[in-house]
C-alpha cells in the first residue's frame, strides 16, 4: 500500500513515516502543501493521511484540488482544529475521514487499514477468498482456520492483490504500491516476494490462488469472494 | 410620550388652535367693530334724509310729512325710530307708537355729534345718534335736537350671523389643516417606520442587513447599524480563527509528543497527563469559541446542517452502516449562530453514531412563537446503542469531565452541547429512547 503523508511538523511527520514503514506501508511525505499536492498527483497512491494545516497550500485546498483531478484514493484529514465547522468542511471538500490531534498512532493505522479497505469495496475488516482469511485490523492471515506468518511485505503483496481480486496487477503497479520511491526498483525481488508468497499460502500447491499471466502481472482467483 | 407622530401632532395641534383661534378673535373684534361703524354711517343718513323732509314755519313749529323717506319710521316696531325736539316742539317718529322707546333728547350745542353704543331705551338696548342743529327763524337762531336710535338686534343678528360663517370657516380650515399635517408628518416620518420594520425583520432573522435607501438624516445610522452587524459577525470569525490557531498550535506540540512517547516502555504516565492537557484544551477551546445568542443573526437551516453532518458522519462511519433518519418539522431553524448549531448537531449525532447499534433519529419540532419575536425550537438525538445510565447522566453532563474513556473526545462532546444550550438559554435533558439507547433533549425556548 502506497500511502502520501502531508504533515508539516518535521518530528510528527517522522515518527509516523517510522511507524507507517514499520506496518509495510510504501511512505510519500511531504512537509507542505504544495508537495504534497504533487506526489498525490504523480504517484499511485492507495490512501493519504492530510494534516488541515500546512504551509504553502492547505490541506483543505489540496483535497479539492486532488479530487478536481480525479483522484479516487481516501483521505484522512489530520487536524487540531476539532469545531464540527472544520471537520464537516473537510469532509465536504472530499476527505472520507479525520482524526483529532492529538491522536493515538494505533487508532490512526486502523483508520488508515479501514479506509483502504473500504474504497476497494470491502466493507468489514476480514477479506476472505476461498480458504484465505486476511484480518486487516490485527494483520494477519490464517488459511483454512490455520495460522500463516508473513513478514509485513509479504503481508502488503498479498493484502494488495487480494483487495483487488480478479484483476490483472502489472509488477509495475504492485511494485509502485508496495515500495517507496527510494526503494530500488528491481522487478525480480517481486518475483521473489511472489514466490515465497505462494510456497507460504499454497505450500501444496492445490489452491493456486496467485496466477501468473505471462507479461502482464499477477491475479489473486476470484474465489467465490464474499463482498459483504 | 412614545411616538413621534403623536409628539408631533400634539404640538402641531396646539399651535394650529392657539393661532387659529386668536385670528378669530381679532377678526371677529374688527369685524364687529366695522359693523357698528357702518351703523353709525347709516343713523347719519337718516338723519340727513329726516332733515331733508323736516319743515319748519316762520313761527318756529316743525312738520314732517305723513310719508316718510324710510319705511321703518312709519311701521310701528320697526326698531328704527326717530324723535325731533326743541323749543315748542317734541316729534316722534310713527315707529314709536306701540313700545315707545324713550329716546334721550338733552339738548346739544349746534352741530355737536353724539353716538351712543347700548343705550337703554326700553324695551331694550340700542345705537342712538343724537345731533344738536339749530334753524334760523324769525327771531333768531332755534336750537333743537334730533335722534336716530335703531334696536341692537338687527345689529346683533348680523353679528352672530357673521360669527357663524366665520367659526365654522376657522373650524373647516382647521382640521382641513390637521390632516393635512397628519399626512405630511406620515410622509415625513416614513422611512422611520420603514427603518423599523426592517430591523424588526432583521430581528426576526428574515433579512441579513438594512437594505433601502434612506433619507440623509438617516442615513447615518443605518450605516452604522450594518456596519455594527457585519462587525458582530466578523469579529466572532476572528476571534474564532485565533481560537483556531491556538488549538492548533497547542495541539500540533501534544501530537509530536504524544508519538515519540508512545513507542517507549516508560511513556505511560507521560502520555496520560498528555490526555489531560488535550481534553482540557480542547475543552476550554470550544467553549471559549461557542458564540451563545446573537443580536442580529438569521435563522439557521435545521435540516440542511443535519444533512451536513449526518453526510460527514456516514462517511466517518461507513463501516457500521448506520440507518439515520430525520423527522425534521418544515422551516425549522436555530435562532443563532451557524457553527454553535453545527457544534451542537454534531457532538449530539457523533455520539449517537459512535453508540448505536444500527439506527440514529433526529427530531426536531418547532415550538410556536406566540407573542415572542422568535419561535422556539426542540431537538431530539435518539439512538439504539446501550444508552446512558441514570447515574451516569450527572457525569456526562457535567462540565469538562469525560463520560467514557474508551471512546475518545466523547467526555466533552455533551458538555460542550450542554454549555451551548446554556448560553441560548435552552435546557439539556437526557433520557432512554424508544429505540432502547440514549434519547437527548435539547430544548431552546421561543424568545
Amino acid at each position: 500500500m502506497r500511502i502520501l503523508l502531508i504533515e508539516d511538523e518535521a518530528p510528527l511527520r517522522e515518527e509516523l513515516v517510522g511507524r507507517m514503514r514499520a506496518e509495510g506501508f510504501a511512505v510519500d511525505a511531504a512537509g507542505d502543501g504544495e508537495e504534497g499536492l504533487y506526489y498525490g498527483l504523480e504517484y499511485p497512491i492507495d490512501v493519504a493521511v492530510v494534516d488541515l494545516g500546512l504551509p504553502k497550500l492547505s490541506g483543505m485546498e489540496v483535497i479539492a484540488r486532488l479530487r478536481e483531478a480525479d483522484r479516487k484514493f481516501p483521505i484522512l484529514i489530520l487536524t487540531a482544529r476539532d469545531a464540527w465547522q472544520e471537520k464537516v468542511a473537510g469532509l465536504e471538500a472530499g476527505a472520507d475521514d479525520y482524526l483529532v490531534k492529538p491522536f493515538v498512532i494505533e487508532e490512526l493505522m486502523a483508520r488508515i487499514n479501514a479506509l483502504v479497505r473500504r474504497s476497494a469495496g470491502w466493507a468489514r475488516a476480514e477479506l476472505e477468498a476461498g480458504p484465505y482469511k486476511l484480518d486487516t485490523a490485527a494483520q494477519t492471515l490464517a488459511v483454512e482456520g490455520e495460522p500463516v506468518e508473513l513478514t509485513s511485505y509479504e503481508y502488503k503483496v498479498l493484502e494488495y492483490l487480494l483487495l483487488h481480486a480478479g484483476e490483472v496487477i502489472s509488477k509495475m503497479r504492485l511494485t509502485e504500491h508496495i515500495y517507496d520511491e527510494d526503494f530500488e526498483r528491481d522487478s525480480n525481488v517481486i518475483e521473489v516476494f511472489i514466490g515465497r508468497l505462494r510456497r507460504k499460502i499454497d505450500p501444496d500447491g492445490v489452491w493456486k490462488p496467485i496466477e501468473t499471466l505471462r507479461g502482464r502481472g499477477y491475479r489473486f482467483r476470484q474465489f467465490d469472494r464474499e463482498r459483504a | 410620550m412614545r411616538s413621534l407622530t403623536q409628539r408631533l401632532l400634539l404640538a402641531a395641534t396646539a399651535v394650529l388652535i392657539l393661532f387659529l383661534g386668536s385670528m378669530g378673535l381679532i377678526l371677529d373684534a374688527a369685524i364687529r367693530d366695522s359693523l357698528a361703524k357702518a351703523v353709525r354711517e347709516r343713523l347719519q343718513a337718516h338723519v340727513y334724509t329726516l332733515l331733508a323732509v323736516a319743515e319748519v314755519t316762520p313761527d318756529g313749529a316743525l312738520l314732517m310729512p305723513d310719508e316718510l323717506p324710510e319705511a321703518r319710521f312709519s311701521r310701528p316696531d320697526s326698531g328704527l325710530y326717530a324723535r325731533i325736539a326743541g323749543q315748542g316742539f317734541d316729534w316722534q317718529s310713527p315707529s314709536s307708537m306701540g313700545e315707545n322707546p324713550q329716546l334721550p333728547v338733552q339738548p346739544l350745542a349746534p352741530g355737536e355729534v353724539e353716538f351712543l353704543e347700548q343705550a337703554d331705551i326700553g324695551p331694550e338696548e340700542a345705537f342712538v345718534l343724537r345731533q344738536g342743529l339749530a334753524w334760523e327763524v324769525d327771531d333768531g337762531d332755534q336750537a333743537f335736537v334730533i335722534v336716530v336710535a335703531e334696536h341692537e338686534r338687527v345689529f346683533n343678528a348680523q353679528v352672530a350671523e357673521f360669527r357663524r360663517t366665520l367659526w365654522i370657516w376657522i373650524g373647516a380650515g382647521a382640521a382641513l389643516l390637521l390632516l393635512v399635517q397628519l399626512w405630511i408628518m406620515r410622509w415625513g416620518i416614513r422611512p422611520v417606520r420603514v427603518l423599523a420594520a426592517e430591523l424588526d425583520d432583521i430581528k426576526r432573522g428574515h433579512a441579513e442587513r438594512i437594505r433601502r435607501a434612506y433619507p440623509r438624516e438617516l442615513e447615518l445610522l443605518t450605516e452604522s447599524l450594518n456596519a455594527f452587524i457585519t462587525s458582530e459577525r466578523e469579529n466572532l470569525d476572528r476571534y474564532r480563527n485565533r481560537l483556531s490557531d491556538l488549538a492548533h498550535s497547542l495541539k500540533t506540540p501534544l501530537a509530536v509528543l504524544r508519538a515519540a512517547l508512545e513507542g517507549r516502555d516508560d511513556g505511560g504516565e507521560v502520555i496520560t497527563q498528555i490526555d489531560r492537557m488535550d481534553e482540557l484544551v480542547g475543552y476550554q477551546l470550544k467553549r471559549a469559541r461557542a458564540a451563545g445568542h446573537l443580536t442580529l443573526s438569521q435563522p439557521v437551516s435545521i435540516e440542511r446542517h443535519a444533512e451536513q453532518i449526518a453526510g460527514s458522519l456516514e462517511k466517518v462511519h461507513a463501516e457500521k452502516q448506520v440507518a439515520c433518519s430525520f423527522e425534521i418539522d418544515p422551516g425549522a431553524a436555530f435562532h443563532g449562530e451557524r457553527g454553535d448549531l453545527l457544534e451542537l448537531l454534531g457532538n449530539l449525532l457523533d455520539n449517537a453514531f459512535k453508540w448505536c447499534r444500527r439506527e440514529v433519529v433526529l427530531t426536531a419540532v418547532v415550538l410556536p412563537a406566540g407573542t415572542a419575536l422568535r419561535p422556539g425550537i426542540r431537538i431530539l438525538v435518539e439512538d439504539d446503542g446501550p444508552g446512558i445510565a441514570e447515574d451516569e447522566v450527572e457525569r456526562v453532563v457535567r462540565r469538562g469531565v469525560r463520560g467514557d474513556e474508551q471512546v475518545p473526545g466523547h467526555g466533552i462532546g455533551l458538555a460542550i452541547v450542554g454549555e451551548i444550550v446554556d448560553m441560548y438559554g435552552g435546557r439539556i435533558d437526557i433520557g432512554r429512547s424508544d429505540l432502547g439507547g440514549a434519547r437527548v433533549t435539547v430544548e431552546f425556548p421561543p424568545r
